[in-house]
């Protein structure tokens, strides 16, 4: 049966009744049995083994006769019993993705793995009618099939140290469980529910509930739907908790959390119920006190109740995400809940509590038809939450937050090319990648980068907003709505589970409806921005003509780079004039660039006149500063941010100051500040420093602007005049009027001031004078701050401005002036330095002993002391940090350290932290530090792709290789982290340290397939090759080929010569057979088969290939794998260097080919012979002979 | 008397050196100052002292002595004048303890009882046939106590005093008169003597962990230099990082308590009023003191029909057994 699997093609359907076509508008007309309830019950959750014992019952309806093979998902349980209608079912369990790649194989390319893991996640998709586990129905059932009888599927099963979807927080300390604090809870990204139970996971699979949980008696055990009772065994010494979920919800929304929590019923609804672990209900009881807002407003907008009967909220420690929304249940962070003296946290943890009851709605509630509509329900609970932020923190934070958003997402999409939402993947050749240029398939929510699926919700409710923009509010919230009411009505059908399909959404029915809702075609900006990749690059030019009295605006775009499209069509433009603010619409053509925008004010007026701006406000201004001859006061290119774009506009100093000052938008005003930055002139200086004195202005702009008055001043070093930039505003605004050194007693009253007072000194740190050191002034300054800050008579906590004065002195830190190369001392440490040290040491030894809130000021201490090593002023060593990265620490310190550990191996080059930190990948008890360690390791890489390291060699790259190989199969996220880290640190193809194979050749069949099947045509260059589905490639390591560059060469000829291939792979086959040396192995294995294909399959059966041939099949991965043939040779062609000669004249390929021969030939006796017989003694295993004599005939 | 006299022999057979005792240079100083001023009250306290004299000198030569060295007998005499003026001090503290002012026999038989003596015996001994006959001492006129140096200004009684109530004391007993200086109120001295007072004191306080306990350290030459106090993991994390801590939660009740009140009172609905739920442990307290909402009760159980606060219900029996 595994090979059988293996070789399958997708469109046979292979004996699987649900397997069909994956990418189908309703599943369930191709999914031939439908689960309709599911029973769950854990009857024992063992602390001390991490343990589960349970079974589970599906209702299966067959929608076919005959249906004599049931798929589910299960990973990592161990299942003891199957049976079906109370008959013993037979089963297989198998789950290719816990090893991806065959581990005999020594390929090491990205390309090779991601189309192995993309196909061994398709080969489990549920939603395509796969599983891991495949029970056979018993033949005694096969004869109802025309009666369509329900079959109950029963499975007892048990988990043992789950590695993933169950975890296990034990800490270790005296007493029972209980009052140890231990728990357990659920969590995965996406489709994780099969790590813990087996079931169909996936979210377009909806059944209804019963779940039952025996725990001990002194714990709760907190999961989806309704608790219905909770009843004691007998022994009285545990109890049963008894759930019930009548709406019909998908696996993947099912969680579980069990722990001797502390039960909070919400005071003002009485059906939301909050749990915390123990001694934490105080602060529970605060963070709690407000979600009944967040309640009243969606339910007000969305004019529909909150889906579910209750809602549980449950606080977790060792969180794998801080906000996780399964039915009628979110499980948070435990790091989430503050006192109310914390001010910083408040809007955060409400941010989180709004973004969980917006997933409620959409994403548990209403679910997905496939993975490729999930980019309508991350918009739709994106954009409400959005909403939220509107009406709760106000317009300035949420375009604020828009524009972060847009930057943010920009940027990636730039930098990686980019994030398609709604992925449609051709027909039956599901092997088109719609996303070349990224290392991982966007196919399945598996295979995503943890980044790339943050930036794809990122841009999935920025295009709600879009849509909104199109259609308006009202209709958008009509769209919800109905979508709401639609399932809600298809949720009370308690027994018509094909009416349950109301439940799920796609993009079709929700393009549908809101093109019957709002009668509005949006079908061009659905193709731009949910079809179709990438952002627009704008850069925007202008000329003011005044003889026409004509704004001449130029805006040019960058669509070749990568990540850009082209855009076509309108764009908003606003002007600024001298007579007021106008809306200009402009479209965007293929071959315009050039826009005349007629003005509306002649140039300047000598009577002085208030200016009216778009807001109806009208401001005096100083006009001195503007140019006479033009009424020009400022243009914004698309304001309202309409488009998913980067504008790189230019425009003259005094029209970015005038901007800043009276443009009230935010994002203009940040645009602003942004743009200053070129400007370093006094005129700059003052627009900021009033800014930063303006209290109406947003608090952010003005953090912004601190932080543009710090470089301006930088800039404008020799010509500064006055005290250090800020220093006087400064002491205006904080500091007493008696005497203006000291700072005033901490009230932090009003929260604009004091996200300001914070600022402040951090970005003053950033100020140099002419030797480009920290001024003297500020430095003592800064010092002056820490020494009188005085919180005695605050409420506030003042734990956060603490922090960020010691993240001042950090950033007050210049590098050390060393005579030598010599050793940091004591002794020889700078004055200033020396008074910095004793802060931090005094407030990292206060820590210890009155700990701040989340300990904000260890962590800042962190990253100072790890500042001072990088400076040179102190010894620079880990260890420090490695004892604070510990298990045992609370975990933002843990981050804080890991970085610091992490930025010393890059610096030091040192392979022994790297070894260290991959080792807490593996072994770490935390899933987010390992999540966290490999994406800090992505971002700070210890050497790239790019740069020679010592550190980058063969064991590494065996070691990595592993990790998301098979060390990472219990967690999706984790495994994508270490492609990720793969990628930054080798790229796509075989890293460049690894030796050089000892069979260099690779072997191209596709031109195999062109004699198999002449009607295909091969294509052409081999870019376009890259990871097509009928492109199948075997690499076969030649001996005496002494680098890749050979390999590039014989691609090249073989795709210019299809017709010959058979010829080629002649000669390739007598090459392999050549180099033998006889007696080194007992069975002559010339060569290893490093990537097969089922065309290769198919090529060897034609010619009756041995048994050995067979053998070698099995070893490989479990699906068929396209090739990353086309892209490694490419760039392989680069390195190729001296070699390029090769590929100029190669006028005839026989004669290249004995060229080649020859060549290796001559290279094998010289170099290799001692690196063969090691490659084979070594792994006799690995080596499959595909010598045999029928394929040389 | 005994033993000390036992005491004295014992001195007189190690040394033939007079013993110089305390009492005896007190004695010579008294004598001395008393040639020289010879007040009345000098006078009179030197009589008595010389009557005790001959009672000590008496006392040897009745057990048996034949002579005694100055030294010796000044030391008895002292030791005897305590001894009596203890009697007389005790038997006027048990006299004042029963709000009388004048001592009576039985006040003086119960300080002898309290100090050990056996006043039984007393009779006895005073009927004793070898024993001398003292003569008293010479009358001389007990001293007048000086006056009282009067300081200030004596109030005169108000009104509602009647006249025959003790005069009011010298003022100097109930008027403040402040011995210090006034305190720095300038506020930026205040400010600065607080700011280095807490950092003196934080510094003392992390010094003096950081040399008690593990230290790590960030020099590799001088470990002393800037020690850190070990990080230690804790098992639960999150209490630590999570919780105000005791300074904290004092800052927060200290400050304005109004403010809390204001906002209980607009917080609490209607179901949930049980502000004055006397069981309120410590957290609660902390809860209300931050201001947040009202909690539920084990009372209120009834009036919130929530499942988790159900109570949990006894296993059926099952129909088998």
């Amino acid at each position: 049966m595994h090979e059988v699997k293996m070789n399958r093609k997708k469109d046979k359907g292979f004996e699987s009744p649900r397997a069909v076509i994956p990418q189908c508008v309703n599943l369930l007309c191709h999914v031939y049995s439908h689960t309709t309830h599911q029973v769950v019950c854990i009857n024992n959750i063992n602390f001390q083994r991490k343990s589960v014992i349970g079974f589970v019952e599906l209702t299966i309806f067959p929608t076919v006769v005959n249906l004599n093979r049931i798929k589910l998902n299960s990973k990592q349980c161990r299942i003891y019993r199957v049976r079906v209608n109370d008959l013993e079912a037979p089963f297989i369990y198998n789950d290719p993705t816990l090893e991806v790649c065959h581990h005999e194989s020594k390929q090491r390319n990205l390309n090779y793995f991601s189309s192995a893991y993309t196909a061994a996640v398709s080969a489990v998709d549920p939603d395509a009618g796969h599983g891991e586990l495949v029970i056979k129905v018993p033949s005694e059932l096969w004869k109802q099939g025309d009666e369509m009888n329900v079959l109950k599927v029963y499975i007892e099963f048990s988990l043992d140290q789950p590695k993933g979807g169950l975890h296990f927080v034990v800490p270790d300390v005296e007493g029972s469980m209980a009052e140890r604090g231990a728990h357990v809870f659920s969590f995965g990204y996406q489709n994780s529910t099969r790590f813990w139970f087996p079931c169909v996971d996936s979210y377009s699979e909806l059944c209804t509930w019963k779940l039952e949980f025996t725990v001990d008696a002194s714990m709760v055990a907190v999961s989806c739907g309704d608790l219905v009772e909770t009843v004691y065994t007998h022994d009285m010494r545990k109890k049963t908790f008894h759930y019930v979920l009548p709406i019909p919800t998908a696996a993947s929304n099912i969680s579980l959390s069990v722990g001797p929590f502390e039960i909070l019923v919400d005071p003002y609804m009485h059906e939301v119920t909050h749990f915390c672990l123990p001694q934490l209900l105080p602060l529970l009881k605060h963070s709690m006190s407000y979600l009944h807002e967040i309640f009243e407003f969606y339910e007000e907008i969305l004019t529909c109740r909150y889906p579910y009967s209750c809602f549980k909220t449950v606080f977790v420690d060792e969180a794998y995400v801080q906000v996780s929304s399964y039915a009628s249940m979110s499980i948070f962070s435990t790091n989430l809940l503050h006192s109310a003296m914390i001010i910083d946290q408040t809007p955060l943890t409400r941010q989180c509590l709004a973004q969980a009851l917006a997933q409620q709605f959409f994403g548990c509630f209403i679910s997905r038809m496939s993975w490729a509509d999930e980019w309508v329900l991350k918009g739709i609970s994106g954009y409400i939450y959005g909403l939220y932020l509107k009406k709760t923190f106000g317009v300035n934070q949420y375009r604020h937050w828009i524009k972060e958003e847009l930057d943010k997402m920009v940027e990636y999409e730039l930098k990686m090319g980019g994030v398609l939402l709604h992925p449609t993947f051709g027909g039956g050749k599901d092997k088109d990648n719609p996303t070349p240029h990224l290392h991982f398939s966007i196919k399945h929510p598996h295979t995503l980068s943890w980044k790339y699926y943050k930036m794809f919700q990122c841009k999935a409710h920025l295009v709600m907003r879009l849509i909104e923009n199109r259609i308006s509010m009202e209709f958008m919230l009509q769209v919800f709505n109905k979508l709401l009411s639609l399932a809600s009505t298809a949720s009370s059908q308690k027994y018509q589970s094909h009416m349950w399909s109301q439940m799920l959404v796609s993009t079709h029915s929700f393009l549908k409806s809101i093109s019957n809702v709002s009668g509005k075609d949006i079908g061009p900006l659905i193709k731009q921005w949910v079809d179709q990749s990438a952002v627009v690059k704008f850069f925007g030019s202008f000329a003011f003509n005044r003889k026409r009295n004509v704004l001449e605006l130029e805006i040019r775009q960058d669509y070749t780079s990568s990540g850009t499209q082209k855009y076509v069509g309108p764009i908003k433009v606003t002007v600024q004039e001298l007579d007021g603010s106008f809306n200009h619409t402009l479209q965007i053509e293929e071959n315009s660039l050039k826009h005349d925008i007629p003005c509306h004010s002649k140039s300047r007026r000598n009577k002085k006149k208030k200016i009216p701006l778009m807001n109806g406000e009208e401001v005096d201004m100083d006009l001195s500063a503007m140019d006479a001859d033009s009424p020009l006061l400022w243009i914004r290119i698309d304001p309202d941010m309409s488009i998913l774009r980067k504008v790189e506009f230019e425009q003259a100093d005094f029209m970015w100051q005038y901007q800043l000052r009276y443009e009230r938008d935010v994002v203009a005003q940040e645009e602003s500040i942004l743009a200053l930055e070129k400007f370093p002139t006094p005129a700059s200086r003052l627009a900021l420093t009033d800014i930063l004195e303006q209290d109406q202005c947003f608090y952010k702009v003005r953090q912004g602007a601190c932080f543009c008055l710090a470089k301006i001043a930088n800039s404008m070093m020799s010509t500064w005049t006055g005290p250090p930039a800020m220093k006087s505003l400064f002491t205006r605004m904080f500091c007493c009027k008696s005497c203006p050194n000291i700072v005033k007693t901490n009230t932090f009253i009003s929260f604009q001031s004091y996200f300001l007072q914070k600022t402040m000194p951090v970005a003053m740190a950033q100020l140099r004078d002419i030797q480009n050191l920290c001024p003297k002034d500020v430095l003592n300054f800064i010092l002056d701050l820490i020494k009188y800050n005085d919180n005695r008579k605050n409420k506030f906590s003042d734990n956060y401005y603490r922090a960020e004065l010691i993240d001042a002195l950090t950033n007050s830190l210049t590098p050390a002036i060393s005579i030598s190369n010599e050793v940091r001392t004591v002794d020889n440490l700078n004055g200033d330095v020396r008074l910095i040290l004793e802060e931090i040491t005094r407030s990292l030894n206060m820590e210890k002993l009155l700990p701040s809130y989340r300990n904000t000021i260890t962590v800042s201490c962190l990253r100072a002391i790890r500042m001072l090593q990088k400076n040179g002023h102190i010894p620079s060593d880990p260890s420090l940090f490695k004892s604070y990265a510990e298990y045992g620490h609370f975990v933002d310190v843990r981050v804080a350290a890991l970085e610091a550990v992490v930025d010393y191996t890059r610096v030091d080059r040192s392979s022994v932290e790297l070894q260290w930190l991959l080792n807490m990948v593996q072994n770490d008890p935390a899933h987010y530090i390992r999540h966290k360690i490999l994406s800090m390791l992505g971002k700070n890489p210890p050497f790239t792709k790019a740069a020679e390291s010592p550190l980058c060699n063969e064991a590494l790259v065996d070691q990595l290789w592993k990790l998301m190989n098979s060390g990472t199969s219990h967690d999706w996220r984790l495994r994508c982290d270490a492609v990720n880290l793969y990628y930054t640190l080798f790229g796509l193809t075989r890293p460049s340290c690894l030796p050089l194979p000892e069979l260099g050749l690779v072997l191209n069949l596709k031109e195999k397939k062109a004699v198999l099947n002449p009607t295909i045509k091969p294509e052409q260059g081999l870019d376009t090759t890259e990871m097509t589905g009928n492109t199948m490639g075997v690499h076969i390591p030649v001996m005496g080929f002494t680098s890749s560059f050979n390999t590039v060469e014989e691609d090249e000829i073989d795709m210019e010569s299809p017709h010959d291939s058979q010829a080629f792979i002649h000669h390739h086959l007598n090459i392999l057979e050549r180099p033998s040396t006889p007696g080194q192995h007992p069975v002559k294995h010339p060569a290893r088969i490093i990537l097969l294909s089922d065309n290769l399959v198919l090529f060897f059966s034609r010619t009756r290939c041995t048994s050995t041939v067979d053998q070698a099949v099995l070893s490989l991965p479990v699906t068929p794998l396209p090739s990353s043939f086309g892209k490694e040779s490419t760039s392989s062609s680069k390195h190729s260097g001296d070699h390029h000669h090769h590929h100029h004249h190669h006028e005839h390929k026989k004669k290249k080919k004995k060229k080649h021969k020859h060549k290796h030939k001559h290279k094998h006796e010289s170099k290799d012979k001692e690196r063969d017989s090691h490659a084979f003694s070594n792994s006799p295993a690995s080596g499959r002979s595909v010598r045999s004599p029928s394929m040389s005939d | 008397m005994t033993v000390a006299v036992h005491f004295l022999f014992l001195k007189d057979d190690r040394s033939a050196t007079p013993v110089f005792s305390h009492g005896h240079l007190y004695v010579l100083q008294r004598s001395g100052c008393g040639k020289a001023t010879s007040s009345p009250a000098e006078n009179y306290q030197l009589a008595r002292r010389r009557t005790l004299q001959v009672v000590v000198s008496s006392l040897l030569t009745e057990c048996g002595f034949e002579s005694a060295e100055k030294a010796t007998v000044e030391s008895l005499t002292e030791m005897i004048q305590s001894y009596i003026s203890e009697v007389g001090r005790c038997a006027k503290a048990y006299c004042e303890h029963t709000a009388r002012i004048t001592p009576t026999l039985s006040d003086a038989v119960v300080t002898l009882n309290e100090m050990g003596f056996n006043v039984d015996t007393l009779p006895g001994y005073a009927k004793r046939s070898q024993r001398m006959v003292i003569t008293a001492p010479p009358v001389t006129n007990a001293p007048v106590i000086p006056k009282a140096l009067i300081a200030g200004q004596k109030r005169t009684h108000p009104s509602h005093i009647p006249s025959h109530f003790p005069e009011f004391p010298d003022p100097h007993t109930y008027i403040k008169t402040p011995t210090f200086r006034e305190p720095v109120s300038d506020y930026q001295v205040v400010r600065e003597k607080a700011a280095s007072q807490r950092r003196d004191v934080e510094r003392a306080l992390t010094r003096f962990m950081a040399k008690t306990g593990e230290t790590q350290s960030l020099f590799k030459d001088d470990v002393t230099a800037f020690p850190l106090i070990a990080e230690r993991p804790s098992s639960i994390p999150y209490l630590s990082a999570l919780l105000p801590s005791e300074l904290e939660l004092q800052t927060l009740e200290e400050t304005d308590s109004s403010e809390q009140d204001d906002q209980t009172d607009s917080e609490n609905t209607p179901v949930n009023n049980l502000n004055d739920d006397p069981g309120a442990d410590k957290e609660n307290s902390v809860l209300l003191a931050g201001g947040v909402v009202p909690s539920v009760k084990v009372s209120e159980e009834n009036m919130i029909d929530n499942p988790y606060l159900r109570p949990v219900k006894k296993p059926k029996v099952r129909r088998k057994k």
